[in-house]
C-alpha cells in the first residue's frame, strides 16, 4: 500500500539518535549487576530499596550494596522474562490482580534469583520507603518471610500541598535518625556525617545533570525523548545516585543532547507532535510501542513517570547542606507520593511549560496506586482544559495485557485527529482552543 | 465524469465496500472475514464492482479503514474506522456530533466535530464485553437466529436485570437464567440493555449530545435502537446503510485526496 507513513503498520527503523550515553548506560548496569553477583554478608551487606522516597545515600554511606527489585522486574520484563516470572508467582498462589512488580520479584526469588543480566543477591536488610504504594509493605513483608530478613519501615507522609509542611518534615527526620542508629547497630559502624554529606553531594550534582536533560525537551525541536530514551537514563538517578559514576553520566549525556541540537538530531527526522505522557511504560512491548509514537513523528516532550525517582524538576533537590531534612523533603515530593490536584497541575504546567500539542496518559492494570484518577485526568485535560488527550492501558509487567492492534488504532486514531486539528485550526475543529 | 472512491472497511466480522461518485452510492458489498483477510477484502471490492457494474479501472482511489485496513493491499490510504465512523456520520447526518459505534468486537463513542472530523473518542478496552460478538453468543446460547433476537427482545414482559456483559461468560449466565425460568425474551431485553448500559458509559465520557448517531452492525438490532433510545430519552439516528458508515466515511476521504490531486 503506497501510504504515508503515519499509517502504514511496518515498524518504524530503530532510533539511531541514542549514541555515547546510552552505551554508557548499557555498561553501568552490566557493572552494576556483575558487582551485586558477589555482594551480601558483612562485608558488603545488601539492602532492598524501593525507588520512590528512598533513603539510598544513607545506605550507601553504611557501605550498603543497594538493590530496586521494582528496577529488576521492569530489566526482566524488558528482555521478556517477566512473564516466566508472574506465572510462576501465580502458580504460587498470587492473584491475576496482583501487581506485576510484585509477582516478578517473587516469582524471581523463589527461582533463585537468577536473570538474564545476572544474579540478583538475597537481601540482609529489606527497607520500605512507604512513599506513594501502598502494596510496598505486603511486599516487603512478604520477602521478608522468604529470606527471613529484617525489614524496616519508613513512613512518608501522601503530600498534599506545594510546600511540605514543616510537621511531615519532623516526622520524617526523627524516622531518619531512627533509622541511623539501627544501621549503626547492625553494620558495627559509626554514623559518618561527612561521609553522608560527599555522597549527598554526588547526588545533588546527578540531580542537577538529570534536569538539565529532561528540561531540554523544551528546545523546538526537542532534541530528546523524555519519555523512551528517559527511560535508560533513569538507571543512574534511580540506582547509583549517590555515586560520582551517575553524576559523571549527565555530564556525558548533556554534551551529547547539545550536540544533537547544534546537528538538529533528535528523535524523529521531523517533529510533528509535541506530547506529555503520563504513566508508567509497557516494558514487555517497550519498542512496538514507541513505533506508534515514532509512526506519527511524535515525540514526548516531558513526562511523569521518569519523575518516580524524585521530583527534582521541581526543586525536590537533595542538598549536603542540609542532609536529613533534603532527604525528607526528597522523599515527600516523589511523583506518585503527590496527591492527584498537585499531579494536575504538574501535567498542567508541563503542557505549558514544554509547548506540547498534546497529553498521552498509559495506564497500567497493575498499580492503582499510580494509574486511579488518570480517568478523571483525561477527562480533565479534555473538557476543562480543552488539550486533546488520549487514554490508553495496558501493564507495565504483564505481556498478556498489552493489546497491540487495540493500542495502534487508539492511537492512530488520535494522532490522526491532532493531524485534522492542526489542518484546520483549533476552533473550527470543534473544540477549545 | 467524477472518478469513483472506495471504501473499505475491514472489520473483525465482516468486509464492507462502498463505491461513491460525488455524494451518490453507486456500489455497495459486505461479506463475511476469515482468516485470509486479504481475500476478503478483495471479494468485497469485487462485490461491490459487480453491484456497480464498473471496473476496477473506473475506481480513481481506495482507502482501507477497520483492523484490517492493512490488509488491503491494493489501496493508497489507511484510516482508522474511528475517523471514518466519525467522516462518515457526518455525511449522512450533518448535524450530529455524538456517534456510538457497536461493532463485533469492539464498542466506541465519537464525539464528531462539524466538519465531520473526531473531537474526542472513548472506547472499551480490549476485551469483547458488550460488543455484537456477545450478542452473538447469547442468541446462539438461547436458540435463536442473531436477526431475530432484536424483535423478540421488544415483546419482554418483565426483562431481567442482566449486569455482565463478558462475552467469555454470557452463555452460563444465559443457561442460568434459563433454568431459572426465565422467559427467553425478557433474558434477551435484559441483554440488550446491558449493552446499552456499557455504551452510555462510554458516551458519557465523550458527553452526550442533542443528536446521535448509531452505527456499526448491532446498529441493525432494532431492540439495540429502542433499549439505547429508552435510556438516553432521545431518538438516535439510524441510517439504512449504517454498517457501511465506516466504509462511506474511507471513500470520502479518498475522493477529499482525489479533490486534491485535481486541483
Amino acid at each position: 500500500m503506497s501510504e504515508t507513513s503515519a499509517t502504514s503498520d511496518a515498524p518504524a527503523a530503530e532510533a539511531g539518535f541514542l549514541r555515547d550515553g546510552r552505551e554508557l548506560q548499557r555498561r553501568m548496569v552490566e557493572e552494576y549487576y556483575t558487582r551485586l553477583a558477589s555482594a551480601g554478608g558483612e562485608k558488603r551487606p545488601v539492602a532492598y530499596a524501593f525507588v520512590g522516597g528512598n533513603l539510598t545515600e544513607i545506605l550507601r554511606s553504611f557501605g550498603y550494596e543497594v538493590v530496586f527489585p521494582e528496577i529488576v522486574a521492569l530489566n526482566c520484563a524488558i528482555k521478556h522474562k517477566s512473564l516466566d516470572n508472574i506465572l510462576h508467582a501465580e502458580s504460587m498462589g498470587y492473584g491475576l490482580d496482583v501487581c506485576g512488580y510484585v509477582k516478578n520479584d517473587i516469582g524471581l526469588q523463589d527461582q533463585g534469583g537468577t536473570t538474564p543480566f545476572g544474579r540478583i543477591p538475597r537481601p540482609d536488610l529489606l527497607v520500605c520507603s512507604f512513599s506513594g504504594c501502598y502494596v510496598y509493605v505486603k511486599w516487603w513483608e512478604a520477602l521478608s518471610e522468604l529470606y527471613g530478613a529484617p525489614m524496616v519501615t519508613y513512613d512518608v507522609p501522601y503530600l498534599r500541598s506545594a510546600t511540605p509542611w514543616k510537621e511531615d518534615i519532623d516526622y520524617l527526620v526523627a524516622q531518619l535518625w531512627e533509622f541511623i542508629h539501627d544501621l549503626e547497630k547492625r553494620t558495627g559502624r559509626t554514623f559518618d556525617l561527612a561521609e553522608l554529606k560527599r555522597v549527598l553531594a554526588e547526588s545533588r550534582r546527578a540531580e542537577e545533570g538529570w534536569v538539565r536533560y529532561l528540561e531540554s525537551g523544551k528546545r523546538r525541536p526537542s532534541p530528546i525523548e523524555a519519555y523512551f530514551e528517559a527511560i535508560f537514563y533513569m538507571f543512574p538517578i534511580n540506582v547509583l545516585r549517590g555515586t560520582r559514576e551517575a553524576a559523571d553520566f549527565y555530564d556525558i549525556v548533556n554534551a551529547e543532547v547539545d550536540q544533537r541540537t547544534k546537528d538538529g538530531v533528535g528523535p524523529v527526522p521531523e517533529e510533528k507532535v509535541r506530547l506529555v505522557v503520563e504513566g508508567v511504560p509497557p516494558y514487555t512491548n517497550y519498542r512496538t510501542f514507541w513505533d506508534f509514537f515514532r509512526k506519527w513523528g511524535a515525540v514526548s516532550v516531558a513526562a511523569t513517570y521518569p519523575k518516580v525517582g524524585g521530583l527534582f524538576d521541581r526543586g525536590f533537590l537533595h542538598d549536603p547542606a542540609r542532609p536529613l531534612e533534603s532527604i525528607a523533603e526528597y522523599s515527600l515530593g516523589a511523583y506518585v507520593n503527590q496527591s492527584w490536584p498537585l499531579r494536575r497541575k504538574l501535567i498542567e504546567s508541563y503542557v505549558k511549560d514544554y509547548q506540547a500539542d498534546a497529553v498521552l496518559i498509559h495506564g497500567i492494570k497493575s498499580c492503582r496506586s499510580f494509574t486511579a484518577g488518570q480517568g478523571d485526568l483525561r477527562d480533565w485535560l479534555t473538557h476543562d482544559l480543552g488539550i486533546p488527550t488520549l487514554y490508553i492501558e495496558s501493564d507495565h509487567e504483564d505481556p498478556r495485557y498489552f493489546a497491540p492492534a487495540q493500542i495502534k488504532n487508539r492511537m492512530d486514531a488520535f494522532f490522526e485527529s491532532l493531524e485534522h486539528r492542526r489542518a484546520v485550526g483549533p476552533a473550527r475543529a470543534g473544540v477549545p482552543a | 465524469m467524477t472518478p469513483v472512491a472506495a471504501g473499505m472497511d475491514i472489520g473483525s466480522t465482516t468486509a464492507k465496500c462502498i463505491l461513491l461518485r460525488g455524494s451518490e452510492v453507486v456500489g455497495k458489498s459486505l461479506n463475511p472475514v476469515g482468516v485470509d483477510i486479504v481475500r476478503d477484502a478483495e471479494r468485497a471490492f469485487e462485490l461491490a464492482l459487480a453491484d456497480a457494474h464498473l471496473e476496477r479501472a473506473d475506481v480513481g482511489f481506495v482507502t482501507g479503514t477497520g483492523y484490517g485496513r492493512y490488509k488491503v493491499q491494493f489501496g493508497q490510504l489507511a484510516v482508522t474506522e474511528i475517523s471514518c465512523h466519525a467522516k462518515g456520520a457526518n455525511f449522512l447526518f450533518p448535524k450530529t456530533h455524538l456517534v456510538v459505534d457497536i461493532g463485533g468486537q469492539d464498542t466506541k463513542a465519537i464525539k464528531v466535530g462539524d466538519l465531520g472530523e473526531v473531537v474526542d473518542f472513548a472506547m472499551n478496552d480490549k476485551c469483547a464485553a458488550g460488543t455484537g460478538r456477545f450478542l452473538e453468543v447469547c442468541a446462539n446460547a438461547l436458540g435463536f437466529d442473531i436477526g431475530d433476537i432484536g424483535p423478540l427482545s421488544l415483546q419482554a414482559r418483565h426483562p431481567v436485570k442482566v449486569s455482565s456483559t463478558c462475552t467469555v461468560f454470557a452463555e452460563s449466565e444465559v443457561t442460568s437464567l434459563v433454568s431459572r425460568g426465565k422467559e427467553r425474551n425478557d433474558i434477551l431485553a435484559g441483554l440488550h440493555g446491558s449493552i446499552v448500559n456499557r455504551s452510555l458509559s462510554l458516551m458519557q465520557r465523550v458527553g452526550i449530545e442533542a443528536e446521535v448517531t448509531f452505527t456499526g452492525g448491532v446498529s441493525r438490532n432494532e431492540g439495540m435502537v429502542r433499549a439505547m433510545e429508552s435510556r438516553l430519552g432521545q431518538r438516535v439516528n439510524v441510517s439504512p446503510l449504517s454498517q457501511y458508515i465506516g466504509a462511506i466515511g474511507a471513500a470520502l476521504m479518498g475522493q477529499e485526496r482525489l479533490e486534491a490531486a485535481a486541483q
